[in-house]
Parts: structure tokens; C-alpha cells; sequence
């Protein structure tokens, strides 16, 4: 009894978590949504008068280099990083699902090269083959998300693939295969709804990885490139003046840091829940 | 009375010289060797073996699930020989030893049962029989927006039961239906598909290792050992006067069980 009533407490505090952390990236994605409306002033305009001014009631995070308000660039820069991120999250999650499922249910050849594939990218490091291939690219949005986006759907597609093997004999497929359905919707309505929850787990838990390389490849010049306004190259511009205006640089960073932990956290939480969940 | 004769001497599904083998990892595994049935119209074919005889593999060869490396499968006139699951399914549907495992648990009862409804049918008339079904094997309506978790092992079995017939098949293969379940879901099930039988005409191959269950529903049986077939007959003239030694070791091991 007792060790039900703690495993139930246990749960419970697992559920807050959940809820706290959900109720942050909530707040953080409504603050990306509003950047323009929240934003105290224009978040591109320079102004030589007021060049590096420490935060104040008009600035209340300062003015960086070129006398824009760091506030504003830094609740602009949430909208870039944000919907970057959520974008190529999502697109790797489609893609790479995709692949796996197809790979996992039909297997043969295809599965054997789109798998050794996989291997490849997942023996170097994410941030390595990100560089080289931005490098390649050039800088812009779109070099820095098939820079990252490149190995980011292996990630998906190993999960969808082993979930798609494990359940393409059960039972209840072969029933359906009976019933004459086809490959695709069969994966479609019964693989798919099985492996959903490990896949939102996993792109919750890639969030925080895309945002940091997103923010990494901008701070060295291969990602969103500036004006516009993005934490990474933030940090980047206003480095070589830290001492003179470190807020320039601490408030991206801090922003930076805040949204990795939110949705690190939450990713953490909701696997934590479905290890659990697993074991009751 | 010539007709009714004529009628259940027709041979509904055939198998004939089924071969089937398994390679992994240098090592070969042949469940299907030179293996040849005939199952008639309205028969309960049981097929009885030890664990690794092949048994499980013919339905799943027979229903296309499996294709064989030689010999043919015919349902009446039609060649299934690799024409795969969907093609079989019109003339045949599987029960599943794990009746629990038959559905998939992100769906409901209805969802699933309705899965089965074969493209191109009126799918209300198809609903109508869905619940008449659902009348004759003994099962309440409201079951249908349940998940199969909250369905017993034997309710799943004859949600399993009603899912095949409402396909249209006409004959049923049966691996092991009954060995997850309770003596009195057994009952049940064994029950109902004697009613199935008599009420529809319906074919059955019935894989067991249970004797007893066999002898309560088979006309026939046919006895396994490594693949092949080693003895055919009548059911009661097999169990009461079995001629090969394999026969006589597994009614044996159920004689002494049963003491």
C-alpha cells in the first residue's frame, strides 16, 4: 500500500513537471509569437547617439554596436530561433519518419543502404558535419538548416524503423493484410499511432540540440547572418566589445540558455513519464 | 440428399506438396516438407504436433502470409500459390493464438471490426451484420467502443471470430485459439465455433496441441512431425486405433497429462 501510494506521489510530481515545463515553452513560444507587440522599440533601427547605452527605461537591456535595443532584438531573436527550430524539427520528424517506417515494414536492400546512410552521419559529430557542410553552403537559413537537418532525421528514422520491425508481425497487422490493406496504410494507421509518443518524445528532446546549433552555426557566421536579428549572431557581433557593453551579449546568452533548459527539461520530463509509464 | 453429399465433398482448400524453409544465420529450419491437405466444405480439419512441426507455418503458408518454395495452394478453382495475403483473405481469415495481440490497442472494437469490412461493400448492411454477429456469439454492442485491453482473453477471441466472418471468408484457420485462455473461455469459444459450423457451413483447420479439444471438434486430423505429415484419418478411428509410433507417443503424453 505504502509503496503504491509512493509510486502514485511519485507519478504525480513526474505530472508537474510536465506541466511546469509545458506552461515555460508555452510562455516562450507566446513571447516569439508577440516579438513585434512586446517589443519596446524597432528592433533593426541604428542610432550613432546612443551607441552601447547600458540598460535603461527606454533600453531596458541596453543598446549594442550600433545603438539598436537589445531587448528588442533579443524578443526578435526568439521568433528567428524558435521558428527555425520548430520548422526544421518538424521537417526532420516527417522525413525521417517517413524513411524509417518504410525501411522497418518493407526492409530488403533499401532499408540495408538508407541504414548504412544513418550510420555514416551518426559517426561524426552533429556539430562537425553541420560546419562543414554550412561551410559549403554559405552562410543564410536555409545552408544552416540542410547543415543541421542532414543528420537530424536519423534520429528519427532508427526509432520509427525499430518500431516498425518489432510490430510488422504482430497479430493484428497480419489480420489487416488480410483484410487486403496495402503497405502504406497499414504504416499510416497501424505502425504510426504505436510509434507516435517515442517520436514526439524524441523531436521534444531535439529541440534544445537544434537551438544550439542553430545559435552555434550563426555565432560562427555560417548561420542566420545579421541584420537580422538571431541570439547566436547576436553574441557573435558583440563579443569583441564585453567589456565595455557586456549586456549586448549577456541577454542573448541568457536567452539562449533559459530556452534550451525549457525545453530540454520538458523533453527530459515527458521521457522520465513514459519510462515510468513503462514499468507500472 | 445426392447435393448436400456432392456439397460437402467439395474440397474448399487445398495444399498440395508444401514446401517451406528458413535460413538464419547458417542454420536451416524446414517447417513444411512435401506437406499435402484437403480440407471440404463444412469440415474441421484439426492439425496436432509438437511445438516446432510445422503447424503454425502451414496456416500462415496456406492464408499467404508466407510464401512456400514449391507446391501449390487452391482455394476451389483458385491458384493463392504466392498470390499473397490479400488475395487469400477473401476466402480465408486467421484467429491468432494471442487474441489480445489481434487488435491494435491504440484503436477501438469497432474501429477494428469495421477494418475488416471488404472495399466495396455497402458498409451499413455490412454494420447491420456486424451486430447481428455480435448477437450470435454472445457479446454486447457496448464492447465496440472498448480498447482491447478492456476486453477479457475470451471476448478478444470472439471479437477475433466476428472480424473474420464479417470479411466474408468461409473458412477459418485457427492456430492455438484457445491456449491462452481460460477453461471456461475455452468452453465458449469451442462452442461457438461448433454453432459456426453447423449454422454457416463454415470450414475450419484447427491447430491444436490439445487432443482433447481436437476429438470434441475435428471430423479429421492430421498429425505433424517435423514438417511432414505422418498419419491422416478420421478423428475418433485415430485416436482409438493410431498406427504410426509418433501418433501413438503424443496420445500417450495427453493420456498420462490427463491422469
Amino acid at each position: 500500500m505504502k509503496i503504491k501510494r509512493s509510486v502514485s506521489d511519485q507519478r504525480k510530481k513526474q505530472r508537474y513537471r510536465i506541466i511546469a515545463a509545458s506552461a515555460a515553452a508555452v510562455i516562450l513560444i507566446a513571447v516569439a509569437l508577440l516579438a513585434p507587440m512586446l517589443s519596446p522599440n524597432d528592433p533593426y533601427r541604428t542610432n550613432s547617439a546612443i551607441i552601447r547605452h547600458a540598460p535603461c527605461a527606454a533600453y531596458p537591456f541596453g543598446t549594442d554596436n550600433l545603438g539598436r535595443c537589445v531587448l528588442s532584438r533579443v524578443l526578435m531573436g526568439a521568433r528567428t530561433t524558435i521558428a527555425v527550430t520548430f520548422f526544421l524539427v518538424a521537417v526532420s520528424f516527417v522525413i525521417g519518419t517517413a524513411i524509417g517506417l518504410l525501411c522497418g515494414y518493407y526492409g530488403g536492400r533499401i532499408d540495408d543502404l538508407l541504414m548504412r546512410v544513418a550510420d555514416i552521419m551518426l559517426a561524426f559529430p552533429q556539430m562537425v558535419i553541420a560546419i562543414a557542410v554550412a561551410g559549403i553552403l554559405g552562410g543564410g537559413i536555409a545552408g544552416a538548416m540542410t547543415a543541421l537537418g542532414i543528420t537530424m532525421w536519423t534520429g528519427f528514422a532508427r526509432l520509427s524503423r525499430s518500431h516498425a520491425r518489432t510490430l510488422r508481425g504482430m497479430p493484428y497487422i497480419q489480420a489487416a493484410l488480410l483484410s487486403g490493406k496495402s503497405g502504406p496504410y497499414i504504416m499510416l494507421h497501424h505502425i504510426l499511432p504505436n510509434v507516435l509518443e517515442p517520436l514526439l518524445t524524441n523531436a521534444l528532446t531535439q529541440i534544445g540540440t537544434t537551438m544550439i546549433g542553430i545559435s552555434g552555426l550563426s555565432f560562427l557566421g555560417l548561420g542566420i547572418v545579421p541584420p537580422q536579428a538571431e541570439w547566436g549572431s547576436m553574441i557573435s557581433e558583440s563579443r569583441a566589445y564585453i567589456q565595455i557593453a557586456p549586456w549586448a551579449v549577456l541577454f542573448p546568452a541568457l536567452a539562449t540558455i533559459l530556452t534550451i533548459l525549457v525545453f530540454n527539461y520538458l523533453g527530459d520530463a515527458v521521457m522520465e513519464y513514459r519510462m515510468a509509464e513503462r514499468h507500472t | 440428399m445426392t447435393d448436400k453429399k456432392t456439397e460437402e465433398d467439395m474440397v474448399i482448400l487445398e495444399g498440395t506438396n508444401l514446401n517451406k524453409t528458413y535460413r538464419s544465420a547458417g542454420r536451416t529450419v524446414t517447417p513444411l516438407r512435401e506437406i499435402s491437405f484437403q480440407l471440404h466444405r463444412g469440415e474441421v480439419l484439426g492439425i496436432v504436433g509438437e511445438s516446432g512441426s510445422g503447424k503454425s507455418t502451414l496456416l500462415r503458408v496456406a492464408c499467404g502470409l508466407e510464401r512456400p518454395e514449391s507446391g501449390r495452394v487452391l482455394a476451389g478453382e483458385r491458384d493463392l500459390t504466392g498470390a499473397g495475403p490479400s488475395a487469400a483473405g477473401k476466402y480465408m481469415q486467421m484467429i491468432f493464438q494471442d487474441a489480445g495481440a489481434s487488435f491494435n490497442s491504440r484503436h477501438t472494437m469497432r474501429w477494428s471490426l469495421e477494418e475488416a469490412i471488404p472495399a466495396g461493400a455497402d458498409r451499413e448492411q455490412a454494420k447491420q451484420q456486424m451486430r447481428s454477429l455480435l448477437r450470435e456469439t454472445g457479446m454486447s454492442e457496448d464492447l465496440l467502443d472498448r480498447h482491447p485491453s478492456a476486453l477479457s482473453g475470451g471476448q478478444c477471441q470472439r471479437m477475433s471470430i466476428v472480424r473474420a466472418l464479417l470479411s466474408g471468408a468461409q473458412i477459418l484457420l485457427c492456430d492455438e485459439i484457445t491456449s491462452a485462455l481460460d477453461v471456461t473461455s475455452q468452453a465458449q469459444v469451442i462452442r461457438l465455433l461448433r454453432e459456426l459450423r453447423e449454422n454457416r457451413h463454415l470450414s475450419i483447420l484447427f491447430v491444436s496441441h490439445d487432443l482433447a479439444l481436437v476429438s470434441m471438434l475435428c471430423d479429421r486430423v492430421m498429425v505433424m512431425k517435423e514438417g511432414a505429415c505422418v498419419e491422416e484419418g478420421e478423428t475418433q478411428k485415430l485416436i482409438r486405433e493410431p498406427v504410426h509410433a509418433y501418433t501413438k507417443e503424443l496420445l500417450g503424453a495427453a493420456e498420462s497429462f490427463a491422469v
